[in-house]
Parts: C-alpha cells; structure tokens; sequence
C-alpha cells in the first residue's frame, strides 16, 4: 500500500469489520485510520464488501427473521411446497421477496437439517448449508428468493435432509421453476 | 424558536482545494481566517469525511445515522478550528476521532438521529459514499465460495456472530474461522475486482 510505512493488514481489517476484536485493538487501528488515508482507502475496500454482506437477506430465514422482514415493510410473496412436487413459480416484479415454504416434512425430533439448492439437472450446488435453520413446529424450511438470484438458471431443485438424534435421515426434494418478472 | 443556523461552513462553496497541505497547516489556516481559509475548511473536510463516514458505518450501522455523524463531526471540528480550539494542529485527526467517538456515543445513547438543522449543508454528500456493490454480482461471487466459506461469512455478516460462536456452531477451531473469513473476504475483493477490470 502506498503512502503508509505500516498498514493496516488485511486481516485486522476484516477483523475490524467483523466487530469482532478486543476494545483496545479496535481503538488502535481508528487511531491509525483516521491519520492515515491509503489505509482508510483500504479499509473502504473491506466495509463495501462486508456491508454489502449485512444487507442481503440469507437464503434461509427463520420464523422470527421472517417476522422481522414483514414488520419492516417488505412485500413477501409465499409459495408453499410439498415434498416431491414440481412447479412453475412467478416472482412477480411488485414483490421484494418469494417465500418457499418447503414443509410436508417431520421436524419434531429433527437436531440437524441440512440443505442443498441446485440447478435442476446439474450436481452443482448454488447453496449448501449444513446447519440449516428451519422451523420445527410447521415442520418447513423457508427459503427465500430474491430478484437478483435470477443470475442462476431459474430451474432448481431444493433438497431437505433432517436427521434426528438417532441418525435417522429423511430426504425431500422441492423442483422449482422460478418465472422472474422481466 | 430555533436560532438561524450557523453561516455554512466554507467547503461547500467553493471547489479550489489546496488537498496537499499537510493537516496542521490546514488548521492553522481555517483559525487565521484568511481569504484562503474556506478553502482550507473544504480541504478538512473532504480529507475527513470519509473517514468519519466510515467509523459511523461501523459503529451506528446505518448509512443514514453515519451521514448525520458525518455532518455533526465536521461542523463541531470546523467551529473549533475556527475557534482556536484545536491546540495540537498536527494530531487534528484525533480530535475528529475524539470527536467521532463522543458524537457516536451521543447517538447510541439516544438512540435518535441527530437530524441536521434546516438551511444547514450536506456536508456528506453523494462523493463520499463508499462503493455500491452489485447484488448480482455478490451473488455470483459468493456462489464461487467453498460452502464451508460461504456459511461464516453469512454467520459473520447476516447473524452477527463471533468467531467463537461460529466456531462452536461450525466444529471448527476459533482461529480456523477468522482465517476462512480472511481467505473468503479476500476473494470475494478479487472477483469484485476482475469484474470491475473487465467492465472498464
């Protein structure tokens, strides 16, 4: 970096923009940001990614961060799925969000879901997720698409695996066949 | 009755910046109250600006509230200078950090936005926001993350989790999850880069 005899690394950036150091080491790289612009300038180049990251809705919301959604004003539109079924699914463009309730599945004694999203026809994942959240009472993981997924081929297939304590696992298979406005 | 706000601050009139003055000459400047003393105070402010933009970013987490940190900030920075106030010319910018940091604590506390004064300037204008990223093209990135990298820096980023948490979530050691993070941020960074490259 030029213009800085001792920058700040990148790894304390991101540690900085995680929130996630002690007090006093957070204190000691403001100290030097704010007296030292190629290192600010670096440190802008972090925060726009991880900014970026603490806007975008995840994939996979619980119950309650899907109330928190609703409660802050965004259209929500709901597609509910059943283990197996295949569907054409519009987003149209007056919503912000497409929920799949992807439910019909047992969760009471589930400990772990694991999720996978992927093109139809391909083994390639778009998401996975390992330790999905999901909800136990209505028995449904909520997978939430947003408009600008639509730079994935728009024929997926969800898949569920629920495991309970006694390492017995249940598999679901969601095909959805988004139809993105425009 | 609310008083008439103060004569705005010279740095937005006038767009002749004397940027390669060092800081304590541009303080010295802003209190003699030369003829070149507006521009000095545009100078300060646009050196600073962003950084405060981002300390409020950081710590309000609301674009919105850090703008209003940055126009609280410079206006009280730019009176002192005025003033004479600032009495280590040379360690301005911990005066702003000072600043920032009792200002942001003000707002934390009140958990209100200290909303600018009508007729005041918008002292953190359009030049100082930080780069727009792209939704689909954050989608793309991310999509070329390892899933293990993809899932900490959701947890990081969209739960607000500590390494030790996701590490206990994730049976992963805590050091193991502050290096994916790097290793993840960094490539995130690249493929933001080689689509900015390949745009221009």
């Amino acid at each position: 970096m030029s213009g800085c005899r001792e920058p700040v690394s990148w790894e304390a950036l991101v540690d900085y923009w995680s929130r996630d150091l002690p007090a006093a080491e957070q204190e000691a790289i403001e100290n030097h940001l704010f007296g030292c612009a190629a290192c600010s300038a670096a440190s802008a180049g972090v925060a726009a990614i991880t900014e970026a990251l603490r806007s975008e809705i995840p994939p996979l919301l619980t119950r309650e961060a899907l109330a928190v959604l609703r409660a802050g004003g965004l259209r929500i539109v709901e597609n509910r799925m059943a283990p197996g079924e295949r569907k054409q699914v519009p987003f149209p463009a007056t919503a912000d969000l497409l929920l799949h309730r992807l439910g019909g599945l047992d969760l009471s004694r589930a400990s772990r879901v694991r999720f996978t999203l992927r093109v139809e026809g391909s083994d390639q994942p778009i998401v996975e997720i390992d330790d999905a959240p999901f909800d136990r009472e209505s028995g449904a993981v909520l997978l939430a698409c947003q408009h600008h997924f639509d730079v994935f081929p728009p024929d997926t297939v969800a898949e569920v695996r629920a495991r309970d304590d006694s390492g017995a696992e249940t598999v679901a298979e969601y095909t959805i066949l988004h139809q993105y406005a425009g | 009755m609310r008083s008439a706000p103060e004569p705005a601050a010279a740095c937005y009139r006038t767009r002749v910046l004397p940027d390669e003055l060092a800081d304590d000459e541009l303080v010295r400047r802003i209190a003699g109250g030369g003829l070149d003393a507006g521009q000095a105070e545009e100078a300060l402010c646009r050196r600073f600006a962003p950084r405060i933009r981002l300390y409020g970013l950081r710590h309000l987490r609301d674009e919105d509230r850090a703008r209003d940190l940055v126009q609280t900030v410079l206006l009280g920075v730019i009176e002192a200078c005025r003033a004479g106030r600032v009495q280590e010319a040379d360690k301005v910018d911990r005066y702003v950090l000072g600043t920032c940091r009792n200002a942001a604590g003000r707002m934390r506390e009140t958990e209100a936005r200290t909303r600018p004064l009508e007729g005041e300037p918008d002292i953190a204008g359009p030049a100082d926001t930080i780069e727009v990223i792209d939704r689909r093209r954050l989608t793309r990135c991310l999509a070329e993350l390892e899933s293990r990298a993809a899932r900490v820096l959701m947890l990081s980023f969209q739960e607000e989790r500590t390494a030790e948490e996701i590490a206990a979530q994730l049976a992963m050691a805590p050091g193991n999850v502050r290096v994916v993070r790097h290793r993840a941020l960094a490539a995130l960074r690249r493929c933001f880069d080689r689509a900015e490259e390949a745009r221009s």
